[in-house]
């Protein structure tokens, strides 16, 4: 055991799978000897540079995750690190519509074994901040991952790298440097399309991903003391979304508030409240509530963002607003 | 370059069968791409190759690079029908995306470019793997336009990867003229920005296309980098077969059908005493022979139902 913050285990989880397997390389803008922006690679340049493995590209964010499409139909393992995912409009042709559709078009013959991994999130960086990660809900053929501690992201990035699908993989600023956690030493592969409980509760269900389940738990302490018990789920994938984990939690609790921080509006959120209200409505015990920003920008300063993103007191009082329904 | 009579009568037999595969398509689907006048370009290009290069063809000869690499006629023409026997059991056109099995990238949305990527990436894990095969990307004067395009060369000239650049530069994207679209000359003339040789070539010269796209493969499998062709051709059919709005001038297109590719390679074999017209006469019905056949068993092929083809297989 180590610990670890989460860019720590989400190197680490890279550099132990380019270990394993010699068909696993990763390119991208400044991820060299620079190490990458935020330390997102950093280390990987001195133990794999030399073998071409750790590849600087162009400000071509289009061909370079093209690049992986391609040589992923090679047999590669492409890792590619987009650096933002306010970038993403520039790559969901390649990652996407292409990448995407390329197995089931080509009747399986095509496999596209690839990582594309982009930070983003309000934190500490103040820029970069873009959450577009719904997007890519309705693209066909494409997984996104979206851990939420260092753990997570360590044994998600390796199922991300050992999946032989495009997999986009989502790792947050505000979480990036925040503390380390204990990761373990060993494989710890976590399933992509695996939820877990990252607090069981009776009340109420909060459903989350990555910055918003620690904004989650940290509701749920406050709500203890209310004496509402609240269940934390982390979906850790939004596809595959581990349906079965969300519905045995609402069934029990009968109560549902989703947390997400890209806008309220076509947001990744909306299909967890889709599926409970297709799947379990005679269950719910209230209508559901959804805390997620408003269809605004990402603000610059401070108290701007602060009043956008949902923090554990918007999560809190969605809670109670649900329990008094 | 030295070249044998079996290489010359391989290029021909490419060329006669993207003609009769061209007027067979054009009866049954009206919205097949034509390319009447662009034979040189995709024969000279697609001949020659080794298995283990990759190939992402213009969409506009993809049908030409898959056989040339070997593909069979009546799979991919049942796929162009979509039927149950084509390569992909009818679940896309084979018309624009060959069968990835022979090694080629197709398109597989509409918008054109990112193929180029794609081709950039397969030189990419190819140079990884320590092969000296080679990358082929075939676009068209339209796509040079494009961003990607710009990108791909950079890339590939920046990384020293083994990729050979091909415009089919048939001067017209579907209605806009290569003078309104492309700002240089030629678009050779762009390879001297990425730092990499450009060869401006006659298109409708299919020994010239060979013998250019033989000598840029070449530089690439010994690990000297991408090269950029412009073959410059013209696209005597229209945009798709049904396509009717044609507002350039007769006399140019006439102009270029009196240069017919085909024709041109006919008199050059004859004069070369390579072989007569008797015996081309032969190749050409022996050609459409085999087109009609693989159309009529194509047809009579069956169609894919929901259990053939399912919502399966969208993840590995």
């Amino acid at each position: 055991m180590a610990r670890q913050t989460f860019q720590q285990a989400t190197v680490a989880a890279i550099a132990e799978e380019m270990r394993r397997d010699p068909d696993v390389f990763i390119m991208g803008e400044d991820i060299g000897k620079f190490g990458g922006p935020l330390h997102s690679c950093l280390g990987l340049w001195e133990e794999f540079g030399a073998e071409g493995r750790v590849i600087d590209t162009p400000i071509s964010e289009g061909t370079f995750v093209g690049a992986g499409v391609g040589a992923a139909m090679q047999g590669k393992r492409p890792i590619v690190d987009l650096m933002f995912l306010e970038f993403l409009g520039l790559v969901v042709h390649q990652f996407g519509l292409d990448g995407g559709a390329m197995h089931y078009y080509s009747d399986g013959k095509v496999k596209v074994p690839m990582v594309v991994r982009a930070k983003y999130g309000v934190g500490p960086f103040h820029g970069h901040a873009y959450d577009f990660h719904s997007w890519l809900l309705n693209v066909p053929g494409v997984k996104v991952v979206a851990p939420s501690n260092p753990a997570d992201a360590k044994g998600l990035m390796k199922a991300a790298i050992r999946d032989d699908n495009p997999v986009f993989f989502l790792e947050h600023m505000g979480l990036y440097h925040a503390g380390r956690e204990e990761v373990g030493d060993g494989d710890g592969v976590i399933p992509l399309g695996q939820a877990d409980i990252k607090r069981a509760g009776n009340d109420v269900t909060v459903v989350a991903t990555a910055l918003m389940v620690k904004r989650a738990l940290a509701a749920a302490e406050r709500l203890r003391n209310d004496g509402i018990d609240v269940e934390v789920l982390d979906l850790r994938s939004l596809v595959p979304m581990d349906e079965q984990a969300v519905l045995t939690s609402v069934r029990r609790t009968g109560r549902l508030v989703v947390a997400c921080e890209a806008i309220k509006r076509g947001g990744s959120a909306n299909e967890v409240v889709s599926l409970v209200a297709e799947e379990a409505f005679a269950d719910l015990r209230a209508p559901i509530a959804r805390v997620a920003p408003p269809s605004v920008p990402v603000p610059y300063h401070r108290e701007l963002e602060k009043l956008y993103l949902p923090d554990h007191d918007d999560i809190a009082d969605a809670v109670r607003r649900v329990m008094a329904a | 370059m030295p070249r044998d009579n079996q290489t010359l009568l391989d290029l021909y037999r490419l060329m006669a069968l993207t003609r009769a595969l061209d007027g067979a398509i054009a009866e049954i689907d009206g919205h097949w791409h034509g390319l009447e006048g662009e034979e040189a370009v995709v024969a000279g290009a697609y001949h020659g190759l080794r298995p283990g290069d990759v190939v992402a063809p213009h969409y506009r000869g993809s049908l030409t690079a898959a056989c040339g690499r070997g593909a069979d006629l009546r799979k991919l023409l049942a796929g162009l029908l979509g039927k149950a026997t084509s390569y992909n059991r009818g679940r896309y056109r084979s018309d624009v995306c060959g069968p990835p099995e022979f090694n080629l990238i197709g398109l597989y949305s509409g918008a054109l470019g990112p193929p180029l990527a794609y081709a950039t990436g397969a030189a990419l894990a190819i140079k990884l793997d320590g092969r000296d095969d080679v990358a082929l990307a075939v676009f068209g004067d339209g796509t040079s336009s494009r961003g990607d395009c710009h990108e791909a060369m950079n890339m590939a000239s920046a990384l020293c990867l083994p990729v050979v650049f091909v415009c089919q530069n048939n001067q017209i994207a579907i209605s806009t003229p290569a003078s309104d679209g492309v700002a240089p000359r030629s678009v050779a003339d762009r390879a001297v920005g990425y730092g990499m040789p450009g060869h401006e070539i006659d298109g409708n010269d299919v020994l010239a296309v060979h013998d250019t796209v033989q000598m840029a493969i070449a530089r690439a499998r010994r690990g000297d980098g991408p090269s950029l062709i412009d073959a410059v051709t013209y696209r005597v059919a229209g945009h798709f077969v049904s396509d009717t709005v044609e507002d350039r001038p007769p006399e140019e297109i006439e102009r270029w059908r009196a240069r017919d590719p085909i024709a041109l390679f006919r008199r050059y074999l004859v004069e070369q005493g390579v072989i007569d017209d008797g015996d081309l006469g032969e190749i050409d019905q022996a050609v459409s022979a085999e087109v009609a056949a693989a159309m009529a068993q194509a047809k009579a092929d069956p169609d894919p139902g929901p259990d053939v083809l399912g919502l399966d297989r969208v993840f590995a």
